[in-house]
């Protein structure tokens, strides 16, 4: 298996993205909390400085005018860390966007532990779960780049709050050109009989290299990449749960209430199967790079390989007994 | 430091050569590390300096010590030169700034406990003077009259809502044991505080909360002595105190001077040594890093895939 790394970050692409949505829908304006050179939106500062309000060092404040700017009819973006949008304004996007239903769309930059040697304040593993529990909001966590510029498309010809994920990564490619997201459609990328590898976001591409690991042991583990969150694809995880009986979720992400959350929900209802999630335990978050964290919090192939055998394992005791 | 109103030219002298070692640790541990905010570390340094210089009460051989005086970094991005001050000040050795951004060692924004010194966990702007605050009062209840807590914040941090509710609040409590210092340094992220969101006139903002305020230029290390010296025995009336300084973002480095670009960005090594240079000529200094200086190098998801793909599947055990 080989994948291709893009050569652009996924903030870059949401920066490049923004400007497209500008040039086809004029109500389309970009919030700031002075971090536009970190989250790309100063791509859409420098073509439409008179639809990019700077907001400075005030998220709270933010999110309230873009509420009240998505009231007269704008489609607003406005733009932060994920740690700053979903836990530091939270109650401001709960109560004036999320209630009301408001054409507010999200970008939580830097999510999960993305924002690496920032630490515990910036990074955030928490944003899924917050702003799954919204009422009316939409949660996404995009694959690749081309998948995130589908899915800002998308959110246009879909009124209400949206949360989408964005960072630095540059995500390897799962999605050939043409690739278009759907609202609660997930993508079955490698075929599987013994266990089923479910990721959201860039974790995909570790469920990937898990796979490959695993088919090398004789274990035949399909893959599928669920972008969307909040609504989530309730048949393809019960199918896939029918077929396998055994699930191993991963994300970039606490593993309390996130995807592996979603998932257990729908699979505990319809179809109880053999099912665990990896991401970030009740562990503090350190600072350090990309590739550290990764291996710390044991969110690499071989570690989902290791722990997708064991599954596999004690599927095999549980018929036999 | 027998009289903070009239430092001795030696005195001074040893507050600069403070103020330089702090850029310099600064410099050697944010390139290694590949990351850190040099800009806002440096308009600190002098403050710094003097805090832990003669105006803060506190022992590092007993930093819990509950007469000390609490300092509290609400700009806790700008932690590079509260470590490199505290580890100068002798509250843990220099050796583990060396561990700054990595596993298990320091915090990119400071974690209260993490080492002695850090009272305060930080890095989400606008929320280190309710903190504050909430320490001063707590002295109070303790009957602790001895200690005062000083919280320093920056002036874009000043954007933040949270920071007028806590002078607010520390103004109608009457805690005259707080004193907010706020370091001016004008620039904030992205661009100039005066460009992106406004915030004076700090001093009257403050009074006009119930405060009292001083000014002083941040940079000099006898004017800062002496309007600390002033708030010591200040007849504070139940007025918290705010301490406008005037500083200069990336103070000491021509290029990054009022330059937001080095606000989180972190010197390649041969920046670094051209940064080490210019210091030296600033403040009349020849000094080297202790260390050859590396960048490291974060191959993110993909090094870690392929190096995992690359791997013997049977020491893969489950």
């Amino acid at each position: 298996m080989k994948l291709s790394y893009a050569r652009k970050s996924l903030r870059e692409v949401f920066g490049e993205t923004l400007v497209e949505l500008g040039e086809r829908h004029k109500n389309v304006l970009v919030l700031d909390a002075d971090l536009n050179t970190s989250s790309r939106t100063v791509l859409f500062k420098q073509r439409f400085p008179d639809r990019f309000i700077q907001c400075g060092i005030a998220e709270a404040n933010m999110f309230g005018i873009a509420a009240g700017l998505a009231a007269q009819g704008y489609v607003t973006f406005p733009s932060t860390f994920a740690a700053f949008a979903t836990r530091k304004a939270l109650d401001q996007v709960y109560v004036n966007t999320a209630y009301p239903d408001l054409d507010v769309k999200i970008a939580g930059s830097y999510c999960g532990m993305t924002a690496t040697e920032c630490g515990p304040s910036h990074n955030c593993a928490e944003d899924l779960a917050v702003m799954r529990a919204l009422p009316h909001v939409k949660v996404l966590d995009p694959g690749d780049n081309r998948e995130l510029e589908s899915m800002m498309h998308a959110m246009m010809a879909a009124p209400g709050p949206v949360y989408f994920r964005v960072s630095k990564v540059n995500a390897p490619e799962l999605f050939a050109a043409g690739h278009r997201f759907a609202f609660g459609r997930g993508h079955l990328l490698r075929e599987g009989r013994d266990i089923a590898l479910l990721g959201t976001g860039f974790m995909t591409a570790i469920a990937l290299g898990a796979a490959e690991l695993l088919d090398r042991q004789g274990i035949s583990a399909a893959v599928a990449h669920l972008p969307s969150i909040k609504p989530i694809d309730e048949e393809m995880i019960g199918r896939l749960a029918r077929q396998t009986g055994a699930l191993l979720t991963i994300e970039n992400h606490r593993i309390f209430g996130g995807f592996g959350g979603a998932v257990a929900e729908v699979v505990a209802r319809d179809y109880p199967v053999h099912l665990e999630a990896m991401g970030l335990g009740d562990t503090v978050f350190e600072s350090a790079p990309l590739q550290d964290l990764l291996r710390h919090y044991e969110l690499t192939p071989r570690a989902m390989a290791a722990r997708a055998a064991a599954l596999v394992q004690r599927k095999r005791r549980a018929s036999a007994a | 430091m027998t009289d903070l109103k009239h430092l001795a030219p030696e005195e001074v002298r040893a507050l600069a050569a403070t103020a330089f070692d702090v850029r310099r640790l600064c410099l050697e541990f944010v390139t290694n590390a590949g990351w850190g905010h040099i800009g806002g570390s440096f308009s600190e340094a002098e403050l710094l300096a003097c805090l832990y210089g003669g105006v803060l009460r506190v022992d590092p051989q007993a930093p819990d010590d509950p007469l000390r005086d609490r300092f509290v970094l609400s700009k806790a991005h700008a932690s590079p030169a509260l470590y490199a001050t505290l580890a100068l000040a002798g509250f843990f050795p220099v050796e583990r700034l060396a561990t700054y951004c990595r596993l298990g060692g320091l915090d990119g924004h400071t974690q209260r406990g993490q080492c002695p010194g850090i009272e305060y966990s930080g890095g989400s702007l606008g929320t280190g003077l309710s903190y504050a605050a909430g320490v001063a009062h707590g002295l109070r209840l303790a009957d602790n009259f001895a200690s005062r807590v000083y919280c320093l914040i920056g002036d874009g941090e000043c954007n933040e809502g949270q920071i007028w509710e806590a002078a607010m609040s520390a103004a109608h409590y009457r805690l005259d044991n707080l004193i907010a210092v706020v370091d001016c340094n004008k620039v904030m992220a992205k661009g100039k505080v005066s460009d992106l969101m406004a915030v004076e006139p700090l001093a009257e903002k403050f009074r006009a909360f119930g405060w009292t305020a001083l000014e002083c230029d941040g940079h000099d290390l006898a004017e800062i002595c002496a309007t600390f010296h002033q708030a010591k025995y200040l007849e504070m009336r139940g007025r918290p105190l705010a301490v406008i300084a005037h500083t200069v973002k990336g103070r000491g480095l021509p290029e990054a001077e009022f330059n937001y670009h080095w606000h989180t960005h972190a010197p390649s090594p041969e920046q670094a040594e051209k940064f080490l240079a210019d210091l030296n000529r600033t403040y009349g200094r020849a000094e080297k890093f202790s260390r050859p200086l590396i960048a490291p190098i974060d191959g993110g998801l993909e090094a870690v895939i392929t190096a995992d793909l690359a791997c013997n599947p049977r020491h893969l055990r489950p």
